[in-house]
């Protein structure tokens, strides 16, 4: 039966397709312990054999409901638990609520502190993209990228531990700066050399190992294709979104922080395999992204400037005047949020994350109908979710 | 578009129902009866002038014990006593409910917020989830933690907490349960602790024979 039938046809667990045979739809759970999930996510497929009819999926098992304990505890102590949101990319995690919060503060920030919060961020989102495709590679059956992408995440990691004394949960920025100045002992130069190395080589292997590879690209190109108008309406931001070619990101459009400063392009998927907006679109522009992020982070360290690395001081507790706002920054997976609402004291009276995974995943219940069980694994790996986000 | 002049487009079409516009603060809000807000969402979506094509964010606000004044926290966050056992109060919410929308337009880049507020005693706003489907989750979410009911969702039902939980965790008055499943959550202290752990006698383990000691390295 063909797959536009099945997706048309609404009454479709009742009929009889061989005379004389009755045939049902498949109820199957994938996950929550699934290694192709990326986490505790449950899906509740509904199947015609190989062929997925519904797609519902099923979170909540990592929740920890941040945003009631943020009305808890004062501004700064809950810094720690952004972290524990994107824990593959805590630093923009950092960046997002101390951003946000400044606006409602209203509190300058020295540039010097920026500049430094940048790099940080923009290393973070490179070690969060090689996880991306080392796990992507994993799920189409490609081993040993694995291995490449982590051996570079880990100098990202040894880099950011040295910085900020953390190798994975950092609590590195604070609002009004960054916790502690640039370390002495050659931390900038060991930087650029080593996104002189990924520039120069890494991208080349990952490129010849699995982005160009024949059996790769057959399982990736044309598949599960996400179209800008299904992209805007399901609120898609980040790599999905560009991959769908439309081209928009935070530190362009709507720009934070110094990113007005630096100059770099935005990669959108092009459909050189297929399609615009299949899976291997989305999972390119990542690997695009980590070479505009080094040239972010070049350009950012040789123009820094020297001064204070935070305005406030650090052990006091802030306060925030009464007001309400929304921003944003653009994270490893998308468009993370703050919606803060201060009443004048030192805690927030509400704060609401928004999370690009979550958004990003709620596409899935269109996007995966009609696919193939295999099919809805590579969807998943391309959407580069993270469970920690999503639950909250 | 500047905020001012998009409030008075929306202001146009809806007539007594636009509330108001505060620009006051760092960020500027409208707010919109409640009964109207689908209606106000679909323009702001529909009309080529404003073109809001993404919901940003979909956010429930407890206003219970908002004070502008700075006077810190007015209402006590609940936890667990130091004996373990859950805090209760018999203070009873006041204050309405809020939902706020953030909105962008990517072909006209500009934002907008629309604010709504309910009565505590009927928390329904209509849904937006056909204007924007990414509303159906953030709707689902604040059903689920704020217990906002959202009149016409195609399926409102809890997302992030188990589907027969009791009660909705953000709002102000809550009161965290005591047990769950007949399990104790959490603050026991270690005398009353459901779950001892056993004590564990060592076997009588017979002396080593001398010179019988492993060689390191």
């Amino acid at each position: 039966m063909a797959i536009e039938n099945i997706k048309t046809n609404t009454g479709w667990a009742d009929q009889d397709h061989v005379p004389g045979l009755k045939s049902e739809l498949l109820e199957l759970n994938m996950g929550p312990q699934h290694p192709a999930t990326h986490g505790v996510l449950r899906l509740v497929l509904h199947t015609d054999g190989e062929i997925v009819y519904k797609v519902t999926p099923v979170m909540g098992y990592l929740h920890r409901c941040a945003e009631k304990i943020a009305e808890g505890v004062n501004y700064k102590q809950w810094v720690v638990y952004t972290d524990r949101f994107d824990y593959l990319s805590p630093m923009t995690c950092n960046h997002a609520y101390v951003t946000a919060l400044e606006k409602v503060m209203q509190q300058e920030v020295p540039e010097r502190a920026e500049h430094i919060r940048i790099v940080v961020s923009e290393l973070s989102r490179m070690a969060s993209h090689l996880i991306a495709l080392a796990t992507f590679g994993l799920d189409m059956g490609a081993w040993t990228p694995l291995l490449y992408c982590f051996r570079e995440r880990e100098v990202i990691l040894d880099l950011l531990e040295r910085i900020s004394g953390g190798r994975m949960l950092y609590n590195y920025m604070v609002p009004g700066g960054v916790r502690y100045d640039i370390p002495k002992d050659n931390w900038a130069s060991d930087v650029l050399d080593f996104i002189t190395m990924i520039e120069k080589k890494k991208l080349k292997d990952y490129n010849e190992l699995l982005s160009y590879n024949k059996i790769f690209i057959g399982r990736l190109a044309n598949v599960a294709v996400i179209d800008p108008e299904t992209a805007f309406d399901y609120g898609c931001t980040g790599p999905v979104l560009r991959g769908s070619g439309v081209k928009f990101d935070c530190r362009k459009d709507d720009p934070y922080s110094l990113y007005h400063k630096f100059d770099f392009d935005i990669p959108v998927g092009l459909g050189e395999m297929g399609t615009v907006g299949d899976c291997w679109d989305r999972y390119m522009v990542r690997v695009r992204e980590i070479e505009q992020s080094c040239r972010i982070i070049r350009q950012a360290l040789e123009s820094l400037p020297e001064g204070p690395y935070s305005a406030l001081e650090l052990k006091k507790p802030v306060k925030a005047p009464a007001g309400a706002a929304y921003s944003r920054v653009e994270s490893s997976k998308g468009e993370l949020g703050h919606y803060i609402i201060a009443d004048g004291g030192q805690t927030a009276f509400r704060n609401k994350v928004r999370s690009p995974s979550f958004c990003n995943l709620q596409v899935i219940e269109k996007a995966g109908v009609g696919l193939m069980v295999s099919d809805l694994v590579a969807l998943i790996g391309s959407l580069d979710i993270v469970l920690g986000e999503i639950d909250r | 578009m500047d905020q001012k002049e998009i409030y008075e487009l929306l202001a146009e079409k809806l007539g007594t129902a636009a509330l108001g516009f505060n620009d006051e603060g760092v960020e500027a809000h409208a707010d919109v009866a409640p009964k109207n807000i689908a209606e106000a969402c679909l323009f702001l979506r529909d009309d080529e002038r404003l073109a809001f094509d993404q919901l940003m964010c979909l956010s429930s606000i407890d206003w219970d014990g908002y004070d502008e004044n700075g006077k810190g926290k007015s209402v006590k966050i609940l936890g667990y006593t130091n004996e373990g056992q859950p805090e209760t109060s018999d203070r009873v919410g006041e204050g309405d409910f809020g939902v706020a929308y953030s909105l962008y337009s990517h072909s006209k880049l500009h934002k907008f917020t629309i604010r709504v507020r309910v009565p505590r005693a009927k928390a329904a706003v209509p849904s937006v989830a056909q204007v924007w489907s990414t509303a159906d989750w953030h709707e689902r979410e604040a059903w689920d933690l704020m217990g906002i009911t959202f009149e016409g969702h195609p399926s409102l039902r809890r997302i992030l907490l188990e589907e027969h939980w009791e009660g909705h965790p953000l709002r102000k008055d809550y009161q965290m349960p005591d047990k769950w499943d007949n399990v104790p959550l959490s603050g026991q202290p270690y005398s009353n602790n459901p779950f001892p752990t056993p004590v564990v006698t060592p076997d009588p383990t017979p002396d080593q024979p001398a010179g019988d000691d492993p060689v390191e390295g």
